[in-house]
């Protein structure tokens, strides 16, 4: 099925998502959208969906204008959206979850299954598709899955399927099954749409490749007019962030040292081992959902890894639960200010105390001292040039970079030996983003270790003394700043083929 | 003192004590799968035992009745969807409430309608007569215990299976289960969960309203205020014992009807009155402590 968008553009506040793009998806091709995280690929599929509606631009299906109301529409249209997080019923079977919504029913209502399988049994010889229709859904692994998301699509005759990341959480040989269903599916006149950021998947399947960066469409044309070191130039850009970084460091003592910790589900992250000195900042680079959240979590202790060791200031604190490890010396700044960061619902004062309420400079005995917490609020209000009616004003009431100012100045006020900051400037304006940087970059002159986590790769090579490069739950080794070039380190974000870990080496 | 109390007329009231509780527990399994928490089943039961009076009262029909019983139900349920569903009350918040309008309604009506207190009892309250079977009648023990029952008892067993049928086959059962457990995904294929949901409330409170009917005209043919007595939370917890599938909630819905109606049967055997009043509940605690302890072995 052909379709096109034309001159799209979506803004969300003062933020332009996707900035006048225009791309031609044709019958029987598969299209691969690549780009960073929020470059607005996603945004630009859910306008294609229905899910968005433009500022302003045209979507055009089989040479129609069409303007979708709802997802609905473009499903009638003949679309078809496989989402990141699968959308199925866990404890029914294989085909209720197929049939579900588009139910062949006879005249009493009651479901005709006999028919959806005879339906099904086409489908399933055409594209080679073996599963069982009524297994439970809750059963499958997560490929198999994967197939059944494809499998809804197929039964209402979408003839042109969207995929977000449709691979993030598959293993190599179901990622190998899902591809050649796809391509079954583009030889029998479906057009396929994958958003990605994998190139070796881009490589493999695409027939034409649309590159996005910061909202705009970057490239777009055949995958044989171009090459896979092209496509990261563009994916990433060419120019360099301004230099930041000043005097040269002089690492002192391992503050925080992690050895062969394998965390998140049956340990599928790790086993990861690195150091992070007094007077660094070590950055760890990735995409996001390749286990940086993971780690994060065990080390703070929001969710123990399954094994290996963390010292922290030659103490273990794998025993340790949060607040231990926090006195023990750790601040963390969360990429969630909204519910990690801050409590919404109480006051500024109270947020900039949180978690340090047993401090005696804020208590008489068992009770809160209001007044040295407001004091220590205005202070911080001041130095970060907070944008808030005053300490007792609700957190709520603040923009999103002034609870991030918020945060950052809370967690630095305790001058904890280690600094953990994760996507500290997600999401807020570039007057923040200074002012963030400038405050991690003066505790590292001070002597604190930092571990800076960011899926922004400006921001790792405008602060890191150090790079790893994290990548389906595996840590590169060590870049030192001066070798930190963005393409060696865009390469290693995006696969870990031998040709990149060379062109590392 | 075994054969004092389970002879063949123990047998044959169990049937009388299950009907209401079974049916009661179906509603409530319908709102159960559709992931609906409605507490208020004993709200819905005792709506559906005065309307039940009222219908039959003034039409001299019992099946009137039944009808009354189960529009008051239902009327109970879009109630409880328009607060809970649309207005986005809380579903426990709203199901107290359901419990408490239910009991002071009725308790006003019954001054107002029939200007008596407590309990309205008439000759002219048309009650369900019993149906016999013929052959089956005549079998010793089983005969009197499936035979000469009311009609809502034989509408309950039937239920169960057609019940078990319509989640399994039926388009709108197999929408009622998507909406109870993952309507993000059911709303992605096109389909509104809240519309699904209210259906399921409305199907809850007619079920609700057949089982206060076997309560007040085909057990005895009276309403007295608070009539149900806790039976909808007996059902409430038939329900969430069974995570709302049919057929093992009949069971459970069999055993503690048969309690219920053993505590009668014990009184004559001089039991205090407020021993064999407990003995549902206890019966109630002693399946949910076995259950979860049977399931933590499974588990381990």
């Amino acid at each position: 099925m052909h379709a096109a968008l034309n001159n799209i553009r979506v803004a969300f506040g003062p933020l332009v998502a996707v900035d006048d793009v225009s791309i031609a998806i044709a019958a029987g091709e598969v299209h691969a959208v690549v780009g960073e995280n929020g470059a607005g690929k996603s945004t630009l599929m859910n306008v294609l969906f229905g899910l968005i509606k433009p500022e302003a631009g045209t979507i055009e299906v089989e040479g129609v204008a069409r303007n979708w109301a709802s997802p609905q529409d473009a499903i009638r249209a003949g679309l078809g959206m496989v989402h990141q997080h699968f959308m199925l019923q866990e404890e029914m079977t294989v085909l209720e979850n197929i049939v579900l919504c588009g139910e062949p029913v006879n005249r009493f209502g009651f479901v005709d299954f006999n028919r959806a399988r005879q339906k099904l049994a086409d489908g399933f010889r055409e594209h080679g598709i073996v599963i069982d229709l009524d297994a439970t859904v809750g059963g499958l692994a997560v490929g198999q899955r994967q197939v059944v998301e494809i499998l809804k699509m197929l039964y209402r005759d979408a003839r042109l399927l969207i995929l977000d990341e449709p691979t993030a959480v598959l293993t190599p040989q179901e990622k190998d099954r899902l591809f050649g269903i796809l391509r079954s599916f583009a030889a029998s006149g479906k057009s396929i749409v994958i958003i990605t950021h994998k190139l070796d998947e881009v490589l493999e399947i695409a027939d034409r490749v649309s590159v996005m960066r910061g909202g705009r469409l970057v490239s777009s044309g055949p995958l044989g007019e171009t090459s896979k070191d092209r496509i990261a130039r563009e994916i990433i850009g060419g120019d360099l962030p301004p230099p930041l970084k000043p005097a040269a460091r002089t690492p002192g003592e391992v503050v925080l040292s992690v050895r062969g910790l394998r965390a998140g589900t049956r340990g599928w992250v790790g086993p990861l081992s690195f150091d992070v000195h007094a007077g660094e900042i070590v950055g760890i680079a990735g995409v996001s959902g390749n286990g940086q959240a993971e780690l994060i979590r065990a080390l703070a202790g929001l969710a123990p890894g399954v094994a290996g060791e963390i010292m922290l200031n030659g103490q273990p604190v794998d025993r340790l639960d949060v607040g231990g490890r926090r006195r023990t010396g750790m601040s963390y700044i969360p990429e969630d200010r909204q519910r990690a960061g801050l409590a919404l619902g109480a006051t500024v004062a109270e947020n900039a105390n949180a978690g340090r309420d047993d401090v005696s400079t804020f208590s008489r005995g068992p009770f809160l001292d209001r007044a040295a917490m407001a004091s220590f609020a205005r202070g911080l209000i001041e130095r970060y040039r907070i944008k808030v009616a005053g300490p007792s004003a609700l957190a709520s009431t603040m923009s999103g970079g002034n609870k991030q100012k918020l945060v950052v100045g809370r967690e630095l006020a305790r001058g904890t030996p280690l600094v953990i900051a994760e996507n500290p400037t997600w999401g807020v304006d570039i007057g923040a983003i200074e002012l963030i940087h400038a405050e991690l970059l003066r505790m590292r002159d001070q002597g604190h270790a930092v571990l800076l986590v960011s899926t922004e790769l400006d921001e790792i090579l405008r602060l890191s003394d150090r790079v790893l490069v994290m990548y389906s739950g595996t840590l590169s080794e060590p870049i030192e700043a001066a070798d930190a070039d963005r393409n060696r380190i865009g390469a290693l974000m995006t696969s870990r083929t031998d040709a990149a870990l060379r062109s590392v080496a | 003192m075994f054969d004092l109390l389970f002879d063949a007329s123990f047998l044959a009231s169990v049937p009388r004590f299950v009907t209401p509780i079974l049916l009661a527990a179906l509603g409530g399994a319908i709102c159960e799968r559709a992931g609906v928490f409605n507490i208020g089943l004993e709200g819905m039961m005792l709506g559906g035992a005065f309307f039940a009076v009222v219908g039959a009262y003034f039409s001299g029909s019992p099946y009137v009745g039944a009808l009354a019983a189960l529009l008051a139900g239902m009327a109970l349920g879009a109630i409880f969807a328009e607060f809970h569903l649309r207005r986005g009350g809380d579903a426990i918040v709203v199901s107290i409430a359901i419990n408490l309008l239910a009991a002071g309604m009725t308790t006003f009506l019954l001054r107002a309608i029939f200007d008596v207190a407590g309990a309205f009892r008439d000759p002219a309250i048309a009650g369900f007569a019993r149906v016999h079977i013929p052959v089956l009648e005549d079998i010793p023990v089983l005969g009197p215990v499936f035979s000469g029952q009311s009609p809502l008892f034989y509408l309950s067993l039937a239920l169960v299976y057609a019940l078990h049928v319509f989640f399994l086959r039926h388009r709108l059962g197999l929408r009622i289960r998507a909406a109870g457990e993952n309507p993000t995904a059911l709303k992605a294929g096109g389909v509104n969960p809240l519309w699904v949901q209210a259906i399921a409330l409305l199907m809850c409170g007619a079920l609700c309203g057949l089982a206060g009917a076997q309560l007040s005209i085909s057990n005895v043919n009276l309403f007295v205020e608070n009539m149900s007595a806790g039976r909808g939370w007996i059902a409430v917890v038939a329900v969430l014992l069974t995570r709302g599938r049919p057929w093992p909630l009949f069971f459970i819905a069999l055993l503690f009807g048969a309690v219920d109606s053993l505590s009668f049967r014990v009184q004559g055997l001089g039991l205090p009155q407020q021993f064999t009043d407990m003995m549902p509940y206890l019966a109630t605690l002693i399946v949910l402590t076995a259950l979860s302890w049977w399931r933590l072995k499974r588990q381990s």
